[in-house]
């Protein structure tokens, strides 16, 4: 992924990166749901410069499985009948919590 | 099957036509009884010999494994099991090969004696062997299990193992649960079919959006469906706490033991939405645990009875918001107790469905014990007169009213209760009122100036010009929620006829859209059918935009046609859902994208979303 350091970062994918190091790259626009990485994504912070969302806060497994959501949400914005994506019920709560910080709990972004 | 050493046929002369055709097909009623014979003799030989010899041998293998197993990999550990069902599998097939041995003696002894050659010994051979490969002892004998080795006797239920043999009773329910399982997990995969009916439904509901669901609904969807296992919820947000009490209600899952997981002694807010399952214990031990509790709620809560109250009143509990739905076991007295003592601190209360005890005298002392009341809300009561609704307009402090009551109030009473309160109402919500009349919309019009909310149901006798009135020259601020459903004229030997212009028409809809057009975000006029198609036309007109109307309802408004429908979709840029059940003229209309129009009269029943954009 390129990173241009000087300006802002316009490629199509941003990295998300979990409290273990772990990296996840997603499509921006798919992102586009969570107002807390859309608010991170904005001009004067570092992240909208480097393109790289650092959560201190979220697992590996947990940040693995909202970034499958993500490419879920995007894959299917406007369909009408949507299958219902598997949450692993030991990480349920965690992944609600983390739901929570992300500001995942509308439909539309 | 055809082997290819089949013995001629020794019957000669006439056959029957069965025989024939069986002859036809390699199939010979001769080898039939032939194999019945020897499996008889089988089944025989095997009671016979005795089964200690192998027993032993698969003991033996098994405590050499264990002696080994100390202190190995578990990859040795199961090197050492496969070979202890090696062994006793080896054991098995040479206890077949005997008794196979014995049967190939026993026929050449009958042959002989039978003065046969011994020339088709080999057919025997396959034959024995196959009855031996299906090893299929008959029921009522006792055979050793596949798997655990023990001792069973095999009944006809008994289940052959994967891998040949056959199992005794306790490893055949074990098989049969782990086949069982995967199926039920194919079933609960949603069809096409049934996604598409769980659409329509949730349109019906009005809680349809198109895409995914969003992360948190899908966690506490998981959560609900496995609370069994939840032993505390830890430390989740509060909207987060009170999706999941939503929806465990939902699936009538709040019971004692889920209780426990919303009950924490820090909490302030406690929303029980289906109470139904819980006891006058489960209740108590609220008030025992949450000290703090400052809004409570209470759906379908049968058992919140005197004792309950009792408790709260030993307590130091101080509630700001009460909500109580269908507690019909708390007597009037409790009522009382309750408001003297813990109306203080009370700024909401909603009382709904109750038929004895929830009286004009427990209404009567709310103001003087409630002075910070903001909300009052008697729903589906069955007592309150006109006596309680004048004793409501002596509170100063309120803002929002929502009374559904069952007894006749005239209209004066509400005149009455407008004239000293209505200054500073925001809500007023009178539903179920037949007889209210014009003296009602005049007061509005007179009094009222901060009304947002308001809704007037069902009157038979309110008229077009009250309602013209009402809304011409309002000096209230404009409204955001309208609800005048089925305020229609209703005579049964002309539906058509309207001489009086009773109910909601024409002019006072133009009137209603003058006044509130540019806030309205919620419209309800179901059954206004004496709104004329002029009326809409104009009122949704090209140049009219009504900004944030988000959800219109004008079921049964007859004269709706498909023109009127566009014109609404084009007029109301925010509009997200439009329900026309009854409006028979809207045949074949364009929706556009992302907006529901439900109730049209087709077969698909409901139509979500156009092509159009």
């Amino acid at each position: 992924m390129a990173v241009n350091d000087d300006d802002v970062c316009t490629s199509k994918y941003i990295t998300l990166v979990s409290n273990d190091g772990f990296e996840f790259v997603v499509l921006r626009e798919a992102t586009a749901i969570s107002p807390t990485i859309k608010g991170m994504l904005r001009n004067p912070f570092s992240e909208a410069r480097t393109g790289r969302c650092e959560f201190p806060e979220i697992s590996a497994p947990v940040l693995e499985k909202v970034t499958e959501y993500f490419h879920y949400w995007y894959k299917n914005q406007d369909k009408a009948v949507v299958p219902d994506m598997d949450i692993p019920v030991e990480l349920c709560l965690e992944i609600l919590v983390a739901a929570d910080f992300l500001g995942l709990d509308k439909q539309q972004g | 099957m055809s082997r290819p050493n089949r013995p001629q046929r020794r019957i000669q002369g006439p056959q029957s036509a069965l025989t024939d055709f069986l002859a036809s097909h390699n199939i010979s009623a001769q080898q039939i009884r032939l194999d019945a014979e020897a499996r008889r003799r089988a089944a025989e030989a095997e009671t016979e010999t005795p089964a200690a010899p192998q027993d032993e041998q698969v003991t033996e293998a098994a405590t050499a494994s264990t002696s080994t197993g100390d202190g190995v990999s578990t990859e040795r550990t199961s090197r050492a099991q496969t070979t202890v069902v090696a062994g006793a599998e080896s054991a098995k097939r040479k206890k077949a090969q005997a008794a196979v041995a014995k049967i190939k003696a026993k026929k050449k002894a009958q042959k002989r004696k039978r003065g046969e050659d011994d020339s088709d010994g080999s057919e025997y051979d396959d034959l024995a062997e196959a009855i031996f490969q299906r090893s299929a002892p008959l029921p009522g004998q006792m055979e050793n299990c596949a798997v655990c080795g023990k001792r069973f006797t095999v009944t006809a239920y008994s289940r052959s193992a994967p891998d040949g043999g056959l199992l005794c009773n306790p490893c055949g329910k074990e098989l049969d649960k782990e086949e069982a399982a995967p199926k039920k997990r194919a079933k609960r995969v949603p069809g096409v079919i049934s996604g598409r009916r769980q659409v329509q439904s949730k349109i019906l509901d009005g809680t349809y959006r198109p895409g995914a669901k969003s992360l948190m609904t899908l966690c506490i969807e998981t959560l609900a469906k496995n609370i069994n296992l939840a032993d505390d919820l830890g430390e989740l947000p509060v909207t987060a706490v009170d999706k999941i009490a939503r929806n465990l209600s939902k699936n009538r899952l709040i019971d004692a033991r889920t209780l426990d997981l919303f009950l924490q002694p820090t909490v302030e807010d406690l929303f029980i939405y289906d109470g139904s399952k819980l006891g006058a214990d489960d209740y108590i031990r609220i008030f025992q645990t949450a000290a703090k509790l400052k809004r409570l709620r209470v759906c379908n809560g049968v058992h919140f009875k005197d004792e309950v109250m009792d408790y709260l009143l030993s307590r130091h509990i101080q509630l700001e918001y009460f909500y109580l739905h269908g507690a019909n076991l708390l007597a009037e007295e409790k009522w009382k107790e309750f408001l003297v003592q813990k109306g203080q601190s009370l700024t909401t209360l909603k009382v709904y469905w109750t038929d004895k005890h929830f009286t004009d005298e427990v209404l009567a002392l709310l103001e003087k014990h409630c002075p910070s009341l903001t909300r009052l809300k008697v729903e589906h009561n069955q007592r309150v007169t006109g006596e309680g609704v004048k004793a409501i307009a002596n509170i100063k402090s309120l803002r929002h009213l929502g009374l559904d009551l069952r007894e006749h109030v005239h209209s004066d009473v509400y005149v009455h209760l407008l004239g000293k309160i209505g200054q500073d109402l925001e809500t007023l919500s009178l539903a179920r009122v037949p007889d209210a009349d014009n003296s009602i919309l005049d007061a509005l019009h007179n009094k009222c100036r901060s009304l947002r909310k308001l809704r007037i149901t069902d009157s038979e006798v309110m008229t077009d010009e009250g309602f013209a009135r009402l809304f011409k020259d309002w000096g209230n601020r404009e409204l955001k929620f309208i609800d005048f459903q089925k305020c229609r004229q209703l005579e049964s030997t002309q539906p058509r006829e309207n001489p009086d212009g009773i109910g909601l028409c024409s002019n006072g809809f133009r009137a209603l859209m003058a006044h509130s057009g540019r806030t309205l975000e919620y419209l309800n006029l179901y059954g206004c059918r004496h709104i004329s198609p002029e009326a809409f036309e104009e009122v949704f007109g090209a140049d009219k935009v009504y900004p944030s109307l988000t959800k219109l309802e004008i079921s049964f408004c007859e004269q709706v046609t498909d023109f009127i429908v566009g014109s609404i979709f084009r007029s109301c840029p925010q509009l997200r859902e439009l329900i026309v059940f009854g409006c028979m003229k809207v045949k074949d209309v364009k929706v556009p994208h992302g907006k529901l129009l439900v109730g049209v009269p087709n077969a698909v029943g409901m139509v979500i979303d156009g092509d159009d954009n």
